[in-house]
């Protein structure tokens, strides 16, 4: 080879890695911060604008359609707000710069290599890749989400009849999140050690009011392995034991409440239990908003900071009383693999920026709608002040409608981004045993 | 009255200093803008039995006060709380039902006389000049009596004694100073007495961070110590005694464990190289020793119905009385004081070598929870000793006679080491739960021995199975649990033969099991939940079925329906010591003395054979509860 010729080719590997660099700086760009260059439009959509029976078919492209099916019924009016970007931390988006084509998919739906930490697959999802909706799927599951780790302090969950709009009960939970891995903010990085279980992630509820669940914890530990069931601890303040629960029921309902243990936070299950398929991007109205500039439900929490929770209003007070923003939206089917699943299917509908998945459509066995679930999503910079520049799309309301049953569930929640409330020895079986009476 | 007074300030005092010596009244400026949380419940449970009536009118206000304290830095406590407990009941069967339970309860009674064919009243059995058989019946008349476990058999050939029934203060013949001597205001307030027992709880928790990040979490007061994974029978859990008085063995743990004043100190090294969790539990009770409360004789549940037998033998010792069938195997005979029957109760005093202690490692390794557990505790359990000096009705000597039945109640020392282990299969969505408990210096009733006793190792054991299983047809949307266990009871130097007129020997099992089956399922976004247990005693051949439904008006106001139904066997036979002759040779037939053949009937040692379950067939019960929580 000689001088000109070596030159030539150096020079051209050099630019093939500009190229590479700036096509890897334009993937992570367009994940993270979607409406950096351009906010999503729709013709007569502006903020403050009031969606309602009247005027819903203008806008059906813009909302899915079970909520299109209540607004159409008259049983709520959505209120539209600006859409505004939910920067997840820096930290997690330079996690996913680190891991970028590092992580591949296994040989079997649930496996996955390369994985430390961040978004797993922040290319756009190629509608011809047959696992494109397991990506999606793999970063719902890595995502954000609550960060490293925060607590839901206090979280009330009111069981709603739809026709009567009578609340028949009300429970108040704390719920508190830790990630033993992928951890990109609070020390220790990237991982808690040891961890002979290689856990990912841990759940920790407990549960304050009425008497008669008073003092019941629960506790969850998720393993990084995809295809192990979790390992479950209840401890019940009436008999004061801990006992290990079986965990593959994930469709039971979860304390009476509208919502199984497997629809929480949108999916709770194990990837490798869904046929998951990527149906296309869209701009949908989601539950995105400043939780400070809404009006507020001011008798269900009073406390010292002031802090109120979300209002409820709506055909059965089963609807956040919250203002909805045009953003961009994967929607992904899953289908469960086994045929004795009391779903046919859910349709998510995921959003591109967090990751975050607040509205879900659930078919029961003959395919006819049954559930729907809303997570309302508060910016934390328009949230509690320990909230401010923690780049977690914090869940802040949530609503199970049972359409069959005329039944709702729905949460108001107190999310804190606060590591002081999530230690780790909070997460395990012993803390259940010293905490409870 | 003055005594129970100042006995009563003397207890106030201690729990006063104790609440001091948990270290909360120098933190109270610390503390001063932390809210109490206060809860509870006020509730009526109201139960029918079966040819009986009335059984229970139970009305019961508790009150939880619980306070956080947060870290408190210049001491080195962290997560430091407070919790107390109070509890009171009134129970109004003994006035709406008096004539089964109260003052009115009993009558007069008559005994079995097989070789006449016939009954005689108390009083009127066999007396024979020259002797001490018989008794004054100006100190022990028949009235205010039952004949022993006539609520479940009659006699029929066995042996029997009256059982004074009214509360120790309209009748005190047959009450054992502090074990078993109830007056009417004990048994319709049962908290409010000497030991405070309305206070039910009253700890401190606080955590020490180690220099290596372990912590150490103690729990110091009045509290329950739960050790094990079992449900409704104790393998581990046998840390404090437990009241059968208030439902028998059916009310949750937690309302019948009688708390104790306790220092519990947890390790807590939590995830390691190895485990995800580790944990070195101390336990030291230092309460004054209290015993099982089994009920009192006259009251609507007595737990294998020994405090009647208890009331009755120590009626026997103190006044005399009539024994049925007793004197030739079919003559009812009239025993003068002091010869048969229970003297006494030595009860514990308090002393350092009277508390109890015990250690428990605990982890948690992937998919298994393990634990061991040993503890060095009192028998909650009496003991009928026997070797009492005693009266020969025939020759008025003093003496410690063979096998004569003649006993003083003694709790002794026992040595536990045990076990439990669970374990979440995933491949058929089950978890398994196992416990273990090996006790060195448990006594049982031993027809074969002199003293009518011996000691024997025990092996307890509990495997455990639950699981989730949807059926769709009853409920699309939510599961049913089943919980499934089999308990074992293995005694180790279980001794028994067989002589001319029957067995004789140990009346316990040398092996037994009781399997349990709880099937329970939600309605009604889980308002309403129907339930249904079983247990059986496979030797003992009896069932108790308890289907239930509970049903939540509002956050606030549950109502549970519910019946206890027992089907099986019922009274069992064993070698009942008429044959035993003490008192060679007037009360030989030919054998050696101090030796059984084995001559059996119902009482009183039947009742070790059919157990709990099967000395309470005749308890068949509806209950109804109504509970208001705050």
């Amino acid at each position: 080879m000689n001088k000109q010729f070596r030159f030539r080719f150096a020079a051209l590997a050099l630019a093939m890695s500009a190229g590479v660099a700036q096509a890897d700086s334009a993937v992570i760009d367009n994940s993270f911060y979607p409406y950096q260059a351009e906010k999503p439009a729709f013709a007569g959509l502006s903020a403050g604008l009031t969606i309602n029976k009247a005027n819903v078919a203008q806008f059906k492209d813009i909302i899915d359609p079970a909520f299109y099916g209540f607004i159409e019924k008259g049983w709520l009016d959505m209120q539209v707000g600006e859409t505004t970007s939910f920067d997840l931390h820096p930290n997690y988006v330079e996690a996913t710069r680190q891991g970028q084509d590092k992580v591949k998919l296994g040989a079997k739906p649930g496996e996955i290599e390369g994985w430390v930490a961040g978004r797993p697959f922040p290319q756009e999802p190629d509608a011809n890749d047959p696992r494109a909706g397991e990506k999606l799927a793999w970063n719902y599951k890595y995502g954000y989400n609550w960060g490293d780790s925060a607590a839901i302090s206090p979280f009330y969950w009111k069981y709603r009849d739809m026709d009567s709009a009578k609340v028949e009960r009300t429970i108040k939970f704390d719920f508190h999140f830790l990630n033993f891995t992928g951890r990109v903010n609070q020390q220790p990085l990237p991982a808690i050690t040891p961890n002979p279980s290689q856990l990912f992630r841990g759940i920790y509820v407990k549960v304050l009011e009425p008497y008669d669940v008073r003092n019941t914890q629960l506790l969850i530990h998720r393993a990084e392995d995809d295809l192990k069931r979790d390992n479950s601890w209840l401890y019940l303040g009436f008999q004061r034991r801990v006992r290990r629960l079986a965990t593959g029921q994930v469709t039971d309902a979860f304390l009476g409440s509208d919502l199984m243990i497997e629809d929480f936070e949108g999916y709770n299950g194990r990837i490798s239990d869904m046929n998951w398929s990527y149906k296309g991007t869209k701009f949908l109205l989601m539950p995105f908003y400043n939780h400070n500039d809404l009006t507020l439900d001011s008798e269900t929490h009073k406390d010292s900071d002031g802090y109120q929770v979300v209002a409820f209003a709506g055909q059965g007070g089963c609807f956040p009383n919250i203002t909805w923003q045009l953003r961009k939206v994967y929607e992904v089917e899953s289908a469960p693999v086994e045929g004795s699943h009391p779903l046919s299917k859910r349709v998510h509908y995921v959003d591109a920026q967090t990751f975050t998945v607040p509205r879900t459509i659930s078919y029961d066995r003959k395919g006819s709608l049954w559930k729907t679930f809303t997570i309302g999503q508060a910016h934390p910079d328009h949230h509690l002040a320990k909230n401010k520049g923690s780049g977690v799309s914090i869940d802040d309301s949530f609503s199970m409608i049972d359409v069959q049953a005329m039944h709702c569930t729905t949460g108001q929640f107190k999310g804190q981004v606060d590591p002081a409330m999530s230690k780790p020895e909070m997460f395990s079986v012993q803390h259940m045993r010293a905490t409870g009476n | 009255m003055q005594t129970r007074i100042r006995k009563s300030l003397k207890h106030w005092t201690l729990a006063t200093l104790a609440g001091a010596g948990c270290g909360l009244t120098p933190l109270a400026a610390v503390l001063a803008d932390e809210e109490m949380q206060v809860t509870g419940f006020v509730e009526n449970a109201t139960f029918a039995r079966d040819s009986v009536g009335l059984s229970k009118f139970r009305n019961t206000l508790q009150v939880n006060a619980d306070r956080k304290f947060g870290d408190l830095g210049q001491l080195n406590f962290n997560n430091t709380a407070f919790h107390a407990t109070f509890r009171g009941t009134y129970d109004g069967v003994y006035d709406l039902n008096s004539s089964e339970y109260g003052s009115g309860a009993g009558g007069a009674i008559e005994l079995e006389n097989s070789v006449a064919g016939n009954s005689v009243p108390h009083g009127g059995g066999l007396t024979v000049p020259g002797t001490l058989l018989g008794f004054d019946q100006a100190r022990n008349p028949n009235e205010g009596m039952i004949v022993l476990g006539e609520n479940l058999h009659k006699t029929r050939g066995g042996v029997a004694f009256g059982v004074p029934v009214r509360p120790c203060d309209k009748d005190s013949r047959g009450c054992i100073d502090d074990y078993l001597d109830a007056s009417s205001d004990d048994l319709r307030f049962p908290e409010f007495n000497e030991r405070l027992d309305f206070i039910r709880e009253l700890y401190a928790d606080f955590d020490n961070e180690l220099p290596n990040g372990d912590i150490l979490s103690w729990r110091l007061g009045k509290q329950q110590v739960i050790w094990g994974r079992t449900d409704l029978f104790r393998v581990l859990d046998v840390i404090n005694p437990v009241d059968y008085s208030r439902n028998n063995i059916y009310d949750e743990l937690e309302d019948i464990r009688i708390p104790m004043w306790i220092a519990k100190a947890d390790w807590r090294m939590g995830a390691g190289e190895l485990f995800d969790d580790l944990n070195l539990s101390f336990v030291w009770n230092f309460d004054k020793f209290r015993p099982h409360n089994l009920g009192q004789c006259g009251g609507p549940n007595s737990i294998l119905d020994a405090a009647c037998f208890f009331r009755g033998m120590n009626n026997l010792w103190e006044n005399g009385g009539t024994v049925a069938n007793f004197a030739n195997g079919n003559i009812a005979t009239d025993f003068g004081p002091g010869q048969i029957g229970i003297r006494k109760a030595h009860m514990p005093s308090w002393s350092l070598s009277n508390t109890q202690f015990g250690i428990k490692l605990e982890g948690v390794y992937g998919d298994f929870g393990f634990s061991l557990n040993a503890l060095t505790y009192r028998s909650q359990l009496p003991s009928l000793r026997g070797g009492i000096p005693a009266t020969n009705a025939f020759t008025g000597e003093t003496a410690v006679w063979p096998s004569l039945i003649a006993f003083d109640i003694h709790f002794p020392r026992v040595n536990l080491l045990g076990g439990s282990m669970d374990y979440y299969s995933q491949a058929i969505d089950t978890v398994f739960r196992v416990e273990v408990a090996h006790t060195e210096g448990e006594e049982f009733a031993n027809t074969l021995q002199s003293r009518l006793f011996s000691e024997s190792d025990v092996t307890r054991y509990v495997i455990g199975a639950d699981k989730n299983i949807f059926i769709p047809l009853l409920n699309p949307g939510r599961a049913f649990l089943f919980s499934a266990q089999l308990f074992g009871q293995h005694i180790h130097e279980h001794q028994e033969e067989t002589r001319a007129l029957g067995k004789v020997g140990m009346p316990d099992w040398e092996q037994n099991w009781i399997g349990t089956l709880l099937v329970k399922g939600w309605w009604m976004n889980d308002r309403l939940s129907p339930q249904l247990l079983a247990a059986h005693d496979f030797k003992a051949q009896a069932t108790a079925i308890a289907p239930s439904v509970e049903y939540l008006f509002s956050d606030n106001l549950k109502i549970t329906a519910g019946a206890n139904i027992k089907v099986g066997r019922g009274a069992r036979e064993y070698d009942d010591c008429r044959t035993c002759n003490p008192w060679d040779p007037f009360t030989s037939a030919g054998q050696p003395e101090g030796m059984s053949l084995g001559l059996s009937g119902y009482e009183p040692l039947g009742r070790f054979r059919a157990g709990p379950i099967g000395m309470a067939q005749k308890e068949d019960e509806l209950q109804l509860t109504l509970r208001y929580s705050f």
